[in-house]
């Protein structure tokens, strides 16, 4: 799967649509996405909609992505979890770490809202 | 009295999609199986016969209730057409109810009788006829009272129906919750709220929250929460800091560490909210994973593997170990010493060779790359005191003692399980894998970890 950012909702979030499966196969090319995508902002949205399955190292590399976004002071949020990949998210605790929105347009005004 | 339960493949399709691996008459209900709850029934009811007649397979539940004495009944096995209505089924069983009354349980309906009652006589008056229904089945009786000058109308019991997960879910939680429960559940029980299984390890800090009902050979390792409302059901591996609440986990299940399985029901790697009634298929055995039945020969096929396949390894290290070895142990660079070791979990110790291949010229890299450094241990494998793979072995002291009960199914082996994965990093990574496989035990499996172990080490970039 290729893994694109794109900013035309708001110049300063990146919308990343993830679909199909992100497992051992594909996290790895997540991440190295993810630290090109760092350098041109750090408000990330995750569309989760199409995303039909998700395993610990997919779980493991989105977690690393908030890391870093956090780290460069800013955040990372999920959008239209599906039930299925909402329970794995559920059952590993990860949801606690993450703000979720129903959909991608609402994660990406939460952004403008927190804005000082 | 006698009584017949009648029970269609319609009644129970939602079962076999949701647990394909259980008969729905073995569906447990906290722990105790559904047709354990209609038996009793049966048996405070006065009847000292009962006959099961399904339009499905019935082999397991007959080789579960068997000829029935465990209850002091006599059960017999009867097969009907799906197509059967009710009155066809009594037909067609005309021999079996003919003698006197006869009570009929039509469908997957749940009882909700009181054990402390006792229902001879109330049966004995209730007249013929359908008793109770719901949208699930029926309960109706057959034949004359006894006591037909004091005909009763009331029954005091109710049925509901069990044709949902959701009304499963809630029917243990609910039984579950009732502190005065009106059925034996199985395990012991010594306060309210709290049923416990036989040969359950609870780790130091683990907590343990009433109401819980636990299953038989559970291991709930250090940190895990269980309960509130937990069913845990028998041959349950609840790993570190996971938490289980309101949930139901039914046998044979691997709960892997820090998760939270919460309003939830677990059935070997599928993952149930009982609510919308989805369902999740895990694919990641370290997070929920269902655990094998092993049988009697496994430990004995185990060792027969691991013979051969550490026989094959020593044939294969033989003749660089002979011209090797001399040279290696000549230049100095063969370090060897020995330790004493726990064997398995036991506390069996073994006195072991480690064995340590000092870096630096290309013999050094060639015997590591053989891993010859395990030559030895080998010889161990063989002498069935070893495994080929398993857990690294744990140096015996007391304060590793108290670190064995943490490790189910820990049997020390000439490779470790961590050493056939690529992702652990650290100790803890490593104790989790190596738990994981120790508690998985799949002989044909260790082969190839056995293979990968090996591939590994000729990887592994701290070797010589």
């Amino acid at each position: 799967m290729n893994f694109r950012i794109d900013t035309t909702a708001d110049p300063n979030v990146g919308v990343v649509t993830l679909s199909g499966r992100i497992d051992a196969g594909n996290s790895n090319e997540l991440q190295n996405s993810f630290m090109s995508w760092v350098l041109e902002t750090s408000l990330f949205v995750f569309d989760c909609t199409n995303l039909d399955f998700i395993d610990s190292s997919g779980l493991g590399a989105i977690v690393s992505c908030l890391r870093k976004a956090l780290e460069r002071k800013g955040d990372l949020k999920l959008a239209g979890l599906g039930s299925k990949v909402a329970m794995v998210f559920e059952l590993t605790k990860a949801k606690k770490l993450f703000s979720i929105f129903p959909d991608a347009g609402s994660a990406v005004r939460s952004f403008e809202n927190s804005e000082p | 009295m006698k009584t017949i339960i009648v029970i269609r493949e319609k009644d129970y399709r939602w079962v076999r999609h949701v647990f394909p691996d259980i008969h729905p008459l073995l569906l447990p209900i906290c722990n105790k199986p559904y047709i354990e709850f209609l038996i009793d029934f049966s048996v405070l009811s006065g009847s000292r016969e009962i006959r099961l007649a399904s339009d499905g397979p019935l082999g397991e539940v007959e080789a579960y209730c068997e000829n029935g004495s465990r209850w002091g009944v006599q059960t017999s096995y009867a097969s009907i057409q799906g197509t059967d209505d009710l009155e066809v089924v009594l037909e067609k069983n005309r021999h079996f109810c003919s003698d006197g009354r006869s009570l009929v349980i039509n469908g997957m309906v749940f009882i909700n009788y009181d054990q402390k009652q006792e229902y001879k006589t109330v049966f004995a008056s209730l007249p013929a006829g359908e008793l109770l229904s719901c949208s699930g089945g029926s309960l109706m009786l057959t034949g004359v009272p006894e006591n037909s000058g004091s005909i009763s109308r009331s029954c005091p019991f109710s049925i509901s129906s069990i044709d949902s997960v959701s009304l499963y879910y809630n029917l243990s939680i609910d039984i579950l919750n009732d502190a005065s429960t009106p059925y034996v559940l199985p395990g012991y029980n010594n306060e309210e709220l709290c049923h416990i299984g036989r040969n359950v390890i609870i780790g130091k800090s683990a907590e343990i929250r009433k109401p819980v009902v636990i299953g038989d050979n559970v291991q709930i390792q250090g940190g895990a929460v269980v309960g509130p409302g937990a069913v845990i059901g028998s041959n349950v591996i609840i790993d570190r800091e996971s938490s289980v609440i309101r949930s139901v986990v039914l046998a044979h299940t691997y709960i892997g560490e820090q998760l939270e399985v919460e309003d939830k029901i677990a059935a070997g790697n599928m993952l149930i909210e009982p609510e919308s009634g989805a369902s999740l298929a895990i694919e990641d055995p370290h997070l929920l994973t269902g655990i094998k039945k092993s049988g009697a020969t496994v430990p004995f096929l185990r060792y027969l593997l691991h013979t051969l396949v550490a026989l094959t390894i020593v044939v294969f290290q033989l003749i660089p170990f002979l011209l090797l070895f001399p040279v290696l142990k000549l230049q100095g660079k063969w370090k060897q010493r020995m330790q004493e070791c726990f064997a398995d979990m036991s506390g069996k110790t073994l006195k072991l060779s480690e064995t340590a291949i000092e870096t630096g010229g290309p013999i050094s890299t060639i015997a590591a790359f053989l891993s010859l450094d395990r030559f030895f241990l080998l010889f161990r494998v063989l002498a069935g005191q070893l495994a080929v793979i398993g857990s690294r072995p744990v140096p015996a002291t007391s304060e590793n003692r108290d670190l064995l009960n943490r490790m189910p199914g820990y049997r020390a082996g000439v490779f470790s399980y961590a050493e056939a994965e690529d992702w652990p990093v650290e100790a803890d990574d490593m104790a989790i894998v190596e738990r994981f496989y120790a508690a998985q035990g799949k002989p044909l499996r260790d082969i190839t970890l056995t293979m990968k172990a090996l591939f590994n080490r000729i990887h592994d970039k701290s070797l010589p």
